[in-house]
């Protein structure tokens, strides 16, 4: 079994005197999704940006491709946030430039080799996974909440990374939308073979594209494991969290859980 | 074009806040809150400054009059260009840049919040509530502020004259007064009221028809800063056209 | 004290690696272009409109001290020294810290705020070297053009004040517009300016890279920025005019 790609050992972070994180160790396995929920604040995006080493800890380590985000160089820091893709909660889009421009930014920064025509045809492959096709000339002032995610998502992955974050994919959208995004990030899943990292406190679309569930509550990890093992946790948070109604799919299955039908 | 449309609106602002500022007394107790903030606020940047500005001014009168044998007239110089233009109209630029910003980022970040809003809806004018405070509180400080500012910078250029060029502190004195009248201190005030007046209903009204979120902020507080400058020494110069020429 | 030298230190820190970067290539030259053609274009107006009137107010107190000597030929040299050495270079800055310093704190503040900057680090990105360095090389570059734009609308100024409204001799004011003025005002006038550039840049996106707490937060960023800059380049005037002129 090879390394996991990103490794937690006992992260603790303070923010003056907020405890936002108390000690939280657990290893995110390679070519699978993992999800990351817990309720608002407990340092869930916390916890992401000490992964691409936006933050550093106070105690404790967080490695990324077995490099040390908070005490490598800058330049091994650069080399591993080469190899991942992020996307921000509300696309982190530069205004300033077109939706293809945006896509095209990290190929143009970290591929210079590629011609403007190759370049062009990247983004129009990554734009056509996440379908929006057409769009490269359109203004991202212009784009609705759910096309800045797909846009975002598309930047994310038009380098081609081993490990894709996303933080907090569904928020602020509709549920039609945030429907349509749990789908693409599940056939994402299937045809890209990547490590996906998902923030959230959206429990149903969580429980469907995960293959592994991290539990946050309060800075500390309360629940941590294989999907189906964390939903059938008898822990009381994890319950109270998950909502005691919530329709599970038979284990082993390929099934969907849902919330009971009215 | 937009930019006639920019002074109809503002035009339009005012005259909104006449009308409402005639019927209405201010929001009680305000007033001299937002007069306390401005002052005190204003205060260290402006001493700063007029410092600086003082003792530049020392500087280049001295090397201005210097080959024509003239040094001792640093202080008629000091008191005509300082007294009479540079202090006021620095004190201008500065409340401008301190108070004025943050009357537009104030009120830009409650037109973001759409507190702005909300005032209209709780049937409060908000002409009154936001415009009225202000304008008086800056009018009742401005001249003191100015007046501080002129003679810090005296003092400074004073001190600029006698210890780093090592010219006599009476013979600067001597000029200082000849060339100043108490006229000069009253156009001085005139003019603060003018500042005052221009930096707040341009202020205001940058903040007020700010566009939503971070951007607009921003831009509302870019626009009121360099609004208000240039409006301050074009009226600069239109006050000391009448008083002077 | 403590938390004001602490922030001085994160200045002096944050203004060193900006240098760094705005000295070592790769330069984004495409960034810098736009920036600083984008200043020159927004404050042009400004300067312009500052330091005509400035002029002509020279003119006009001028002549009311050169009356009393029947010196009137000395006032087009008064003119031109106020304007090479003084008041275009200071005019000139205090405008660009007022509409492109508080612009780029803006712009850097809302990036900050929409985690634009996080994302580009997330992509292996040096968001000080692509984002922050050609701003501040831009203010650097645009102010000493700003400030020769702004010399030609003062001595403007100066000549329609003292010729057109007080009735001066056109040909007088020209033969004694360069008795006290030669070259090296000018370029003092553009070493200043270039100074004053670097500084207004630093300070302003120091504020914006450094935003927090929202719209509100860009808003404070802002006000500090005009304030602050303006404050260090009278401070650096006073220092360089102390360099240059003095002896």
């Amino acid at each position: 079994m090879d390394e996991a790609p990103v490794r937690i050992v006992n992260v603790h972070k303070r923010f003056g005197s907020l405890v936002v994180l108390d000690g939280v160790s657990f290893d995110i396995p390679r070519g699978q999704t993992t999800a990351i929920i817990g309720p608002s604040g407990t340092g869930k995006s916390v916890m992401l940006k000490h992964i691409v080493g936006l933050i550093r800890p106070d105690q404790g380590e967080v490695c990324v491709f077995g490099t040390d985000m908070a005490r490598a160089p800058e330049r091994e820091v650069y080399a591993v946030r080469r190899r991942l893709g992020m996307l921000f909660q509300d696309g982190a889009l530069f205004d300033s430039l077109s939706t293809g421009d945006n896509i095209a930014f990290p190929l143009k920064q970290h591929h210079p080799d590629l011609t403007a025509r190759q370049r062009r045809e990247r983004v129009d492959e990554v734009l056509e996974m996440v379908e929006l096709p057409g769009l490269y000339d359109r203004p991202t002032p212009a784009l609705s909440g759910g096309q800045r995610k797909r846009v975002g998502l598309a930047r994310a992955i038009v380098t081609r990374p081993e490990l894709v974050l996303f933080d907090e994919p569904n928020s602020g959208l509709d549920p039609m939308t945030s429907d349509a995004i749990d789908a693409l990030i599940g056939h994402l899943k299937e045809t890209l073979h990547v490590t996906f990292v998902v923030i959230t406190h959206d429990i149903v679309g969580t429980i469907n594209v995960a293959d592994h569930i991290a539990m946050l509550y309060q800075g500390k990890l309360v629940a941590w494991g294989p999907r189906d093992d964390v939903v059938r946790s008898e822990h009381e948070i994890v319950r109270r969290f998950l909502g005691r109604n919530l329709v599970l799919p038979e284990p082993g299955t390929a099934g969907h859980a849902r919330l009971p039908s009215m | 074009m937009s930019a006639l449309a920019w002074l109809g609106g503002l035009a339009y602002f005012t005259l909104h806040w006449a009308r409402v500022a005639v019927r209405c007394r201010p929001p009680p107790g305000q007033t001299f809150a937002e007069a306390y903030k401005i002052g005190v606020q204003s205060l260290p940047v402006l001493l700063t400054i007029s410092a600086f500005v003082g003792s530049n001014l020392a500087l280049q009168g001295y090397n201005a009059f210097a080959p024509l044998g003239g040094q001792r007239l640093v202080g008629m110089f000091v008191a005509l260009a300082g007294v009479r233009e540079l202090a006021p109209l620095i004190a201008a630029a500065m409340i401008a840049a301190k108070a004025g910003t943050e009357m537009a980022s104030q009120i830009a970040v409650m037109r973001t919040r759409e507190q702005i809003d909300a005032l209209e809806v709780m049937a409060v004018n908000p002409f009154w509530w936001l415009v009225t405070p202000r304008l008086y509180g800056i009018l009742l400080v401005m001249p003191a502020l100015t007046l501080i500012a002129v003679f810090t910078t005296l003092l400074a250029a004073y001190c600029a004259s006698v210890f780093q060029l090592g010219l006599s502190g009476a013979t600067f004195l001597e000029f200082v007064t000849q060339s100043t009248e108490m006229r000069d201190l009253a156009t001085g005030e005139v003019k603060a009221l003018v500042f005052a007046t221009i930096i707040c209903f341009v202020s205001c009204y940058c903040g007020f028809y700010s566009e939503k979120g971070p951007e607009g902020v921003g831009k509302a507080t870019n626009q009121a800063v360099v609004v208000s400058c240039v409006a301050c020494v074009t009226f600069n110069y239109l006050v000391s056209q009448v008083l002077y020429g | 004290m403590l938390d004001t030298l602490a922030a001085l230190g994160r200045f002096g820190r944050f203004a060193a690696r900006v240098t760094w970067r705005i000295l070592t290539p790769p330069w984004n030259a495409e960034d810098f272009h736009r920036h600083a053609w984008t200043v020159a274009i927004r404050c042009v107006g400004p300067v312009l409109a500052v330091t005509f009137p400035f002029g002509m107010v020279i003119a006009l107190q001028g002549l009311s001290i050169f009356d009393l000597f029947g010196a009137q030929r000395l006032l087009p040299s008064l003119i031109s020294v106020a304007i090479l050495r003084e008041i275009s270079p200071v005019m000139a800055s205090v405008l660009v810290a007022a509409q492109a310093g508080s612009a780029y704190a803006a712009e850097l503040g809302a990036m900050r705020i929409k985690e634009e900057l996080d994302a580009t680090e997330v992509m292996a990105v040096d968001s000080l070297r692509w984002h922050v360095a050609p701003r501040v090389a831009a203010l650097a570059f645009a102010c000493p053009i700003l400030n020769t734009l702004g010399d030609i609308g003062g001595l403007a100024g100066g000549f329609v004040m003292s010729v057109w409204i007080q009735g001066e001799n056109a040909g007088v004011f020209m033969a004694n517009l360069w008795t006290f003025t030669h070259v090296g005002d000018l370029l003092g006038g553009i070493v200043k300016t270039a100074t004053f550039g670097l500084i207004i840049g630093m300070v302003a996106c120091y504020h914006g890279f450094h935003a927090t707490g929202g719209a509100a937060g860009v808003g404070k960023g802002v006000n500090d920025t005009v304030v602050r800059a303006t404050l260090c380049f009278f401070a650096a005037n006073y220092l360089l005019t102390s360099a240059f002129f003095s002896a």
